[in-house]
């Protein structure tokens, strides 16, 4: 029998979870850095790289990775990893506009894996809106955290 | 007419290779993510991993390579969705290629888009995969 040293209830327990919310607006020297990051030419107009639907959403709603790592009760490097990501562009994102954002957790699943590891799947979707209360984006990232 | 015109259903889009995997893109990527987790830029580590001495790049970098191609293809701010998931970390000074193929091509809110299957390869390995909407205009 496996000793999960987290109770299952326990990470249950975090759906529902909402994140303080906030506004994020992304700079074109962020933007900058962030497409240099991917190899990409640098940015020749005010479209921000898709990738920003990473660290936008997440710091945007008043959270943060490390936040994260503490709900998920990661036992340290190397025991997270992603599983997946849905992000959706309803409009492209761009630089110096300022997003309010909302989130939390939708979703936490144990599993057993067929050698005996046991992860939690956490799952939680942002969604980023404009002016009119518009939403501009979504996402939704899965990550795995290993017992 | 473009090549996007013409586009078929089982055309391929050109791939967009990175050669070399850098660590200290990744440094950077971690500050910019306010990211503390070693695994991206402190080389022990990973030995607990089996990767000792090496560097994981971000899971955003890898969907990264992604997006360039689809970018370079059918120009900036043409990703209207993406959906993937991710397999073995890909670690600092590797090659990876990005690639696609169109599986369909769709009227949505009056805008043409194709539905593509994407991949991210490190010689014959997916490390990355799913599937990305992209507008064609």
């Amino acid at each position: 029998m496996t000793d999960v040293a987290v109770p299952e209830a326990d990470m249950l327990a975090l759906v529902g979870y909402r994140f303080p919310g906030g506004r994020y607006k992304i700079e074109h020297w962020e933007n900058w850095l962030l497409t240099d990051c991917t190899g990409a030419e640098p940015p020749a107009d005010d479209l921000v790289h898709p990738i920003a639907l990473f660290h936008v959403p997440i710091l945007g709603s008043g959270i943060t990775i490390t936040k994260l790592f503490e709900l998920g009760r990661a036992a340290g490097a190397g025991s997270v990893g992603l599983e997946s990501y849905d992000w959706e562009y309803l409009a492209p994102l761009r630089e110096d506009v300022e997003y309010r954002i909302e989130g939390g957790i939708v979703s936490v699943e144990r599993h057993t894996t067929d050698t005996g590891q046991v992860y939690d799947a956490l799952a939680f979707t942002i969604e980023l809106f404009d002016d009119d209360d518009g939403v501009v984006a979504r996402i939704t990232n899965r990550w795995r955290f290993r017992r | 007419m473009n090549t996007l015109d013409a586009l078929q259903v089982g055309d391929a889009v050109p791939p967009w290779t990175m050669a070399d995997v850098d660590p200290a893109r990744m440094r950077t990527m971690a500050a910019i993510l306010r990211d503390p987790y070693p695994v991206h830029w402190d080389r022990s580590a990973n030995t607990a991993r089996g990767y000792a001495g090496r560097v994981i790049n971000q899971g955003p970098l890898n969907l990264g390579y992604i997006v360039n191609m689809l970018q370079a293809w059918a120009g900036r701010g043409s990703v209207r969705r993406l959906q993937v998931s991710f397999g073995r970390p890909v670690l600092d000074g590797e090659t990876v290629t990005a690639e696609a193929t169109v599986t369909a091509i769709d009227v949505v809110d009056g805008e043409r888009r194709a539905t593509c299957e994407v991949r991210l390869m490190r010689a014959d390995e997916v490390v990355v995969n799913g599937t990305a909407e992209v507008a064609l205009s």
